[in-house]
C-alpha cells in the first residue's frame, strides 16, 4: 500500500488518499458497527418508549427516524456491515470461478474456448440487474436469515461478475500466450501448468486488482438497488442502505429528507472511495501508461560512452573536428534554405529536466540532401519535431532555426512562432514525412480527401481544383491508377503505396523544406529503394531541400550530400559523405560505420563439408492458415526443403511475409506443418507426441527478435537461464546454479546480473540472456528469427560478434533468420531466399549473395544500399541497367 | 509484391484481398453476416438460460397462486397451461412461440406480453430517448473539454464529476431530484397528468409514445405536460449515461490525440480546431460507439430503478411489478423480449460502428 502511494504524484495521491480513507472509514463502521451504532437497526423503541416515526434529527436521533420508527443513524452504520459482507463474498466468489475460467479458455482455445466465450458474452451483454434479480429470487427463494440473505445476494451478484473476470482475463490470457517468452517456455518443452501460472497468471495478475475494486463498487450499487426493487435481503434480518431508500422515497415528495439523504450519501460516499482506489491502481498498474523496459538502452549507452570518452581522450579531437564542421557549413550558409543554430531541447520530466538535444547548428541548401544519423536517443528526431514545433508541451526549446522562404531571401524565425504563424509554415514551406506510414495517415478519410484538405488549407481553391491537384500528384508519385485510388482509404493500399501518398503530401504545396523522419525504415528494401528514387527524383524536379533523418548507413550513402552525425543530443561530425565514409574523423563515427555489416565484403565462415552429419532436414514442408470465415486457407510456406547440417550456419532471408520466421517455428515445433517432414537428427518431429517430443526440446534453442518481450518480465536473468535446465534436466539446483553463472560468463554478462529483472537491462543486454538461455541445454541446433534487428547497428555489431563466436566453439547448427542481407553476409555459411513461402534460391554464401542465379535475389541484393558512397554509385548505375532489362 | 513495386512503381493489393474480392461477398456485407450470425446463437443462450431458471423456482402456477387453491386446482390450471409437458416439450413450444412472436400472457392481469412489449415498450424507448439526449449534450462536449485540457483543473473536476455520478444511484439521484423539485411544483411520478394521460392512452393511442401522441393531439398544453413529466426521469437517467459517456469520450480522444496520424495532420499546417473536430473526433467515435453499445443493456438496468422511482410505466416497472407478485411467465416473457432488444441493439450498434470506420466497410 505504502509502495502504491509512493507511486502516484498531485492529483492522483490525492485521489488515492481520499480513496483509502473512506474505503478505511468504511470498513470500521462495518466491522464495529453494535458499538459505534446507538441503537440496533431494527430497534423501534428504548425501555418501552417508542422512537416516534419519521422524527427529524434531534438530539437522540441524529439523523432522525424511519417511516418505520428505527433509528437513520444506526441502520448506515449497520447497513455497512452488510455491504461489505456481500461484497467480500461476492468478489471472492466471482474471482474463485471467473479467473481459472478465463486463464483455461484463453489457453486451451478450440471449441471449449468459443463456446465458453459466446455464453459469457450473452451474459455480459444483458442487463446485469435484471440477471442478478433474476438469480436472487432463484437462489433467495425463502431463506430469511442472515446469513442465507447475505448468501443469496452475493450469489446473485457473482452470477453477474463472473463474465466481467472471464473477459478480462481471458484477453490478458491471450495477449500474454503469444509473447515470446511464453514461445520460449514452450521451446524448451516447459509442461502447461507450469506455463500457466509461473508466465501466464504472473502476467495476467496486475489487471486482477483493478477489477475486483471497479467491481466492489459496482456490487454495493447492485446490491442497493436489489434491496431497493424489494428483492434484497429480507429487512428483518439485516440494515440495507437500498430498502431504506425505497421506504424513503414516498417521503421525498413530503419534504422528509432524512430517511432518504443519508443511506443515499453513504452509498455514494462507499461507491466513490472505492471506485477512487480502483482507478488510482488502474493508473498505477496498468501496463499501457508503464514505459516498457525496452525504452531504456542505458547500460549499452554507458558501455559504449565509457569506449568514446577514451576514444576521443586519446585522439583529442573533439573541437578540431567541430572546427571543420563550422566551416564546412560557411559556404552553405549564405544559400540555406533551413540554417539552425545552436538549437537545445529540454524535457521537464518529473525527476531531473532530460537534455535531448545540445546545441545543434547545420544548413541545407535548396537541392541538398542533408542525412541526419545517428542511433537510438541520439536526439535526431527530436530535432526535426523542434524545427516543425510539434513537441510536447513538456519540451523547452531554445536556439534557432531560420527558414529563408523561395529566393525573396527574407528569413522567418521558426522557434518561438506562435502557433497559428507556425500552421501556414507547416505543410507549406516545411513538410514531414513519418517512420511508419501505415500510421500517419487518418484511417477514416480517403487518401483523396487528406491530400484535398491540406491543399485547401494553404491555398484557396476549390474542391474540385484541390481534387484534381491531388490526382496529378499522386500521379507524380508513381502510384497506379490515381483516379480510382484518390477515393481509396489508407488500410486498402500497401506500405509502400502509403509511403507515396505521404511524400505526395509532402510535395503538394513545393515546400522549400521536407524533412523525411525514417522514411523507409518501416518498408522492405525494395520498396525501401523505390521510395528512395522517388525522393531523389523528385529532390532534381522541384529543388527541394531534403533533410533526411536515418539509422541507416547505406541509405546515407546511397542518398546524401552531407551526413550530419549525432551522438547523445550533440553532433559530433558533419561531412560531406564522400570524405565521411572514407576518413571519418570522430572517433564515434569510426566507430558507428565499422559496426556497419556491408553486404559485399561478406567475412562469413566457408561452407562446412558436405559429408557433415545434418541435424535438420526438411522434406516439402508446407503450412497454411485456415482463413476467416468465408476466406480461402492461406499458405505461408510452400514446399521447402532444407538441410542444416553440424556447425553450419544458414542463413534465411526475405522481404515480410515471406514465410520465414514460420519456416523457424516449424523447425522447433511451435508450429505444426500441415505437410512435409521435420527430421532432427533422424527423427521426424512432426510425427512425434507432444511428450515424446517434449524430451527432444532440449536439442533446440531459440533466439527472438524483440529482447524486450522475450524475456517473462517477472523472472529474475538466473530464473530465465534456469528455466531450460530446470524442465530438462535433473541437476541439483546448486549444479544449476553454477551452470547458470557459467552461461551467463559466457555471453559476457557481469554475473551480478543474475538477480537483476529484465526490464533493469538494455536491449543488447537481454539479448545475451536469450542467448544463453537458448544454449542452456547445449542444443544441437539453434533457431535465431532476427535476433538484432531489434539493437542498434554498434550494439549488433557486439551481439553478433559473440554470437559467431560461440557458434565456432560450441559448431551448433543454426538456422538464422533475417531479412539483412548484410548481417547475413558476415555470419552464414549457406544462404536460401524465400518469397512467397517458397524458396527460390540456396546455396553457399559466396553463390547466392555474390554470384546471384535467380532475378529475384538479384533484385533483392540491387535494393541493399551499401554504406559506401563511391560503391554505391556504382551500384545504382548497375542496377539501373538491371531494372531497365527486366522491364 | 514488393518486388514489382521496384520495377513498375506498382504494387498490387497483397493476395488475401485479392482472394476475397473473389469471393462475391463484399466485406461490408460478409461483416454484417458475422454478426448476425453471431447474435442468433446470443438470443438463443439468453432465451434458454431465462426459460431454465426460472423452471427452476419451481412451476410458475404454484409459484403464483400456492396457499390459495387447493392441490387439484393448481394441476388443473397447469394442465390448461400446458405445464404438465415435458420439460423439453415446454421448452421448445415456448422457443416456437417466440418465433411467431407469441411471448406468452401474464397469469395475474391476463395481458399478452407482446401487448406490453408495444405499450409499455414505447414508454421504456421514450425515457430512454430523453435520457440519451440528456447523456449525449452532457457527455460529449464535457469529454471533449477533459481530454483537452488533460490534467488541468477542468479535467480533474469532471473526472470528479464522473465519478460522482457513477457513485450515485439512480434512484437517490431521483430522491434528491424529488425534494429539490417536488416544491417547485415539478410532477415527479408517471409519465402525464392523470386527465392528460386518460385522453391520450384510452381515447386515442396511437404510437404509445406519448409525446408523439401529444403532439398529434395537437394540443400545446398536452404536450407541455408530457414533457414535464419527462424532465426528471431523463435528469436522473442521463445522468447516470452521461457519466460513462464523458469517461468514454475523454479517453478515447486522448488515446487519439496522441496518436501519429493526428501529428502528421498537425505538421500538415491543418488548424488544430479542424484537426480536433475532423480527424481526432471521428477515430475517437469507433471504440466509443463500440462501448456505447453495452451502454444499452445498462440503460436498460437503469430504466428499471428510474422507472420504478418515478412511476414510469415501462417495461422495467411492469417487470417489477410482475415480480412482485411472482407472475413468472410474464416475467419469463419480458425478460425474453429484453434479451432480444439488447442482441438487436448490438447488431445496430455494429451497423453504425461500419459506417463511422472505412476499415470494416471495404
Amino acid at each position: 500500500m505504502i509502495s502504491l502511494l509512493k507511486s502516484t504524484r498531485g492529483l492522483q495521491r490525492g485521489m488515492l488518499v481520499a480513496g483509502l480513507i473512506l474505503v478505511s472509514v468504511f470498513l470500521i463502521l462495518a466491522v464495529f458497527a453494535p458499538w459505534l451504532a446507538p441503537y440496533g437497526f431494527n430497534e423501534t423503541r428504548v425501555d418501552g418508549v417508542p422512537f416516534g416515526t419519521q422524527q427529524p434529527p434531534s438530539a437522540e436521533h441524529w439523523w432522525g427516524t424511519t417511516v418505520g420508527g428505527q433509528d437513520v443513524l444506526s441502520r448506515v452504520i449497520y447497513g455497512a456491515r452488510t455491504a461489505v459482507a456481500v461484497i467480500v463474498l461476492a468478489v471472492s466468489f466471482s474471482l474463485v470461478i471467473g479467473v481459472p475460467l478465463g486463464l483455461l479458455s484463453g489457453f486451451l482455445s478450440g471449441p471449449v474456448d468459443r463456446a465458453l466465450v459466446l455464453v459469457m458474452d450473452a451474459l455480459y451483454a444483458f442487463p446485469s440487474l435484471l440477471l442478478a434479480i433474476v438469480v436472487a429470487i432463484v437462489v433467495g427463494g425463502g431463506s430469511s436469515g442472515v446469513v442465507g440473505g447475505v448468501l443469496a445476494a452475493a450469489i446473485a451478484l457473482t452470477v453477474v461478475f463472473i463474465p466481467q473476470y472471464f473477459r478480462v482475463v481471458r484477453n490478458a490470457t491471450l495477449a500474454v500466450k503469444v509473447e515470446p517468452y511464453v514461445d520460449a517456455a514452450r521451446v524448451v518443452g516447459t509442461r502447461t501448468p507450469r506455463i500457466l501460472f509461473r508466465h501466464i497468471l504472473a502476467n495476467v495478475r496486475q489487471s486482477v486488482p483493478v477489477i475486483a475494486t471497479l467491481n466492489a463498487s459496482e456490487a454495493i450499487l447492485t446490491l442497493a438497488a436489489l434491496g431497493f426493487l424489494g428483492f434484497g435481503i429480507e429487512p428483518s434480518s439485516a440494515a440495507e442502505w437500498g430498502y431504506d431508500l425505497n421506504k424513503a422515497m414516498s417521503d421525498a415528495t413530503n419534504g422528509i429528507w432524512w430517511t432518504g439523504v443519508f443511506p443515499g450519501m453513504a452509498i455514494v460516499l462507499m461507491v466513490m472511495g472505492v471506485t477512487l482506489v480502483g482507478e488510482s491502481l488502474n493508473d498505477v498498474l496498468n501496463p499501457l501508461l508503464k514505459a516498457r523496459g525496452g525504452d531504456t538502452t542505458t547500460s549499452d549507452e554507458e558501455e559504449i560512452s565509457a569506449e568514446y570518452a577514451a576514444a576521443v581522450a586519446e585522439a583529442g579531437l573533439d573541437s578540431e573536428v567541430a572546427e571543420e564542421a563550422a566551416a564546412v557549413d560557411e559556404d552553405v550558409r549564405r544559400v540555406a534554405t533551413l540554417s539552425l543554430t545552436d538549437l537545445a531541447v529540454t524535457f521537464r520530466t518529473g525527476a531531473a529536466p532530460v537534455h535531448a538535444v545540445k546545441g545543434v547548428s547545420f544548413d541545407v541548401a535548396p537541392g541538398e540532401v542533408v542525412a541526419v544519423v545517428g542511433e537510438s536517443g541520439s536526439g535526431k528526431s527530436v530535432t526535426s519535431r523542434a524545427v516543425m514545433g510539434l513537441l510536447p508541451a513538456t519540451a523547452v526549446v531554445s536556439g534557432s532555426a531560420l527558414l529563408r522562404a523561395g529566393s525573396g531571401g527574407d528569413s522567418r524565425e521558426m522557434i518561438g512562432m506562435s502557433e497559428r504563424k507556425l500552421r501556414t509554415v507547416r505543410g507549406d514551406q516545411v513538410s514531414m514525412i513519418f517512420q511508419e506510414p501505415g500510421t500517419a495517415l487518418d484511417p477514416v478519410y480517403t487518401v483523396g480527401w487528406q491530400l484535398v484538405e491540406m491543399i485547401r488549407t494553404h491555398r484557396d481553391i476549390s474542391k474540385k481544383e484541390a481534387r484534381a491537384r491531388a490526382v496529378e500528384l499522386l500521379d507524380l508519385v508513381g502510384l497506379p491508377d490515381p483516379e480510382r485510388r484518390v477515393d481509396y482509404y489508407p488500410h486498402q493500399l500497401s506500405g509502400g503505396q502509403k509511403q507515396r501518398v505521404m511524400i505526395a503530401m509532402a510535395i503538394a504545396l513545393e515546400p522549400d523544406v521536407i524533412i523525411a523522419d525514417e522514411p523507409t525504415t518501416a518498408l522492405d528494401v525494395t520498396v525501401q529503394a523505390a521510395i528512395i528514387e522517388l525522393l531523389l527524383d523528385l529532390r532534381d524536379r522541384l529543388g527541394t531541400a531534403i533533410v533526411l533523418i536515418t539509422h541507416n548507413m547505406g541509405v546515407v550513402a546511397d542518398v546524401a550530400d552531407r551526413a550530419v552525425v549525432m551522438y547523445r543530443g550533440e553532433i559530433v561530425e558533419q561531412a560531406p559523405v564522400d570524405r565521411l565514409f572514407a576518413a571519418p574523423r570522430h572517433p564515434y563515427t569510426r566507430r558507428l560505420l565499422d559496426a556497419v555489416p556491408h553486404l559485399g565484403q561478406g567475412v562469413g565462415a566457408p561452407p562446412v563439408a558436405e559429408d557433415a552429419p545434418a541435424v535438420l532436414t526438411m522434406q516439402g514442408v508446407t503450412v497454411e492458415f485456415a482463413g476467416r470465415l468465408g476466406q480461402p486457407s492461406f499458405r505461408a510456406v510452400d514446399d521447402v526443403d532444407l538441410v542444416v547440417r553440424r556447425g553450419e550456419v544458414l542463413g534465411l532471408v526475405g522481404e515480410s511475409g515471406s514465410g520465414k520466421s514460420t519456416l523457424g517455428r516449424v523447425a522447433v515445433g511451435l508450429q505444426k506443418a500441415t505437410e512435409g517432414a521435420v527430421l532432427i537428427g533422424d527423427v521426424d518431429i512432426t510425427s512425434q507426441s507432444d511428450r515424446r517430443l517434449r524430451s527432444m526440446r532440449g536439442r533446440f534453442g531459440f533466439v527472438f527478435q524483440d529482447p524486450a518481450a522475450s524475456l517473462n518480465p517477472h523472472l529474475t536473468i538466473s530464473e530465465c537461464v534456469a528455466e531450460p535446465l530446470k524442465v530438462q534436466s535433473d541437476l541439483s539446483a546448486s549444479d544449476q546454479r553454477a551452470k547458470v553463472a557459467a552461461l551467463l560468463d559466457r555471453v559476457q554478462l557481469p554475473s551480478s546480473y543474475a538477480g537483476r529483472y529484465p526490464h533493469e537491462l538494455s536491449g543488447g543486454q537481454r539479448q545475451r540472456v536469450s542467448l544463453a538461455r537458448a544454449l542452456a541445454l547445449d542444443p544441437d541446433l539453434l533457431i535465431a528469427d532476427e535476433p538484432t534487428s531489434a539493437l542498434d547497428v554498434s550494439v549488433q555489431a557486439k551481439v553478433l560478434d559473440l554470437f559467431s563466436e560461440l557458434q565456432r566453439d560450441l559448431q551448433f547448427a543454426c538456422l538464422f533468420i533475417s531479412h539483412d542481407l548484410a548481417v547475413v553476409d558476415a555470419l552464414a555459411n549457406r544462404v536460401a531466399v524465400m518469397r512467397h513461402g517458397r524458396i527460390v534460391e540456396e546455396g553457399t554464401r559466396q553463390e547466392v549473395l555474390h554470384a546471384p542465379r535467380e532475378e529475384y535475389t538479384r533484385q533483392l541484393i540491387a535494393a541493399v544500399p551499401v554504406p559506401d558512397p563511391a560503391e554505391q554509385r556504382r551500384r545504382r548505375a548497375a542496377r539501373g541497367a538491371l531494372l531497365t532489362d527486366v522491364e | 509484391m514488393a518486388t514489382t513495386e521496384l520495377l513498375t512503381g506498382s504494387e498490387q493489393p497483397d493476395a488475401p484481398r485479392a482472394r476475397r474480392r473473389s469471393g462475391g461477398l463484399s466485406p461490408l456485407t460478409r461483416y454484417l453476416l458475422v454478426r448476425l450470425a453471431l447474435v442468433i446463437p446470443m438470443v438463443w443462450i439468453l432465451v434458454t438460460f431465462v426459460f431454465f431458471l426460472m423452471r427452476v423456482i419451481g412451476d410458475p402456477i404454484s409459484a403464483a397462486q400456492g396457499g390459495r387453491l387447493t392441490p387439484e386446482q393448481i394441476d388443473e390450471r397447469k394442465a390448461a397451461a400446458g405445464l404438465d409437458a415435458p420439460l423439453i416439450q415446454q421448452y421448445w413450444d415456448y422457443l416456437t412461440g417466440i418465433l411467431h412472436g407469441d411471448f406468452g400472457t401474464a397469469m395475474t392481469d391476463g395481458r399478452a406480453i407482446s401487448d406490453v412489449l408495444i405499450v409499455n415498450g414505447a414508454a421504456t424507448l421514450e425515457l430512454a430517448f430523453w435520457a440519451l439526449l440528456v447523456a449525449f449534450s452532457l457527455g460529449v462536449p464535457l469529454g471533449r473539454l477533459a481530454a483537452r485540457h488533460r490534467d488541468t483543473w477542468p479535467d480533474a473536476t469532471l473526472r470528479v464529476f464522473s465519478i460522482l455520478v457513477y457513485a450515485a444511484p439512480v434512484f437517490f439521484v431521483g430522491l434528491l431530484l424529488k425534494l429539490a423539485f417536488v416544491p417547485l411544483g415539478l410532477p415527479v411520478a408517471g409519465r402525464a397528468s392523470t386527465s392528460v394521460e386518460l385522453a391520450l392512452q384510452d381515447v386515442d393511442p396511437q404510437t404509445h409514445i406519448m409525446i408523439v401522441d401529444a403532439i398529434l393531439w395537437g394540443d400545446p398544453a398536452y404536450v407541455w405536460d408530457v414533457l414535464k413529466h419527462a424532465i426528471l426521469p431523463a435528469i436522473a437517467l442521463g445522468l447516470l449515461t452521461g457519466g460513462i459517456f464523458l469517461r468514454l469520450v475523454r479517453v478515447n480522444l486522448i488515446d487519439t490525440l496522441r496518436t501519429d496520424h493526428v501529428t502528421a495532420t498537425r505538421a500538415r499546417g491543418i488548424p488544430e480546431r479542424r484537426v480536433v473536430k475532423k480527424h481526432a473526433y471521428r477515430n475517437a467515435l469507433v471504440p466509443v460507439v463500440t462501448v456505447m453499445g453495452l451502454q444499452v443493456a445498462l440503460l436498460l438496468g437503469g430504466a428499471v430503478l428510474t422507472e420504478t422511482t418515478f412511476e414510469w410505466q415501462g417495461l422495467g416497472y411492469t417487470l417489477a411489478d410482475y415480480l412482485v407478485k411472482r407472475d413468472f411467465i410474464a416475467v419469463q416473457g419480458i425478460v425474453t423480449v429484453i434479451a432480444i432488444i439488447v442482441a438487436v441493439a448490438s447488431l445496430l450498434i455494429d451497423v453504425i460502428v461500419a459506417f463511422v470506420d472505412p476499415r470494416v466497410r471495404f
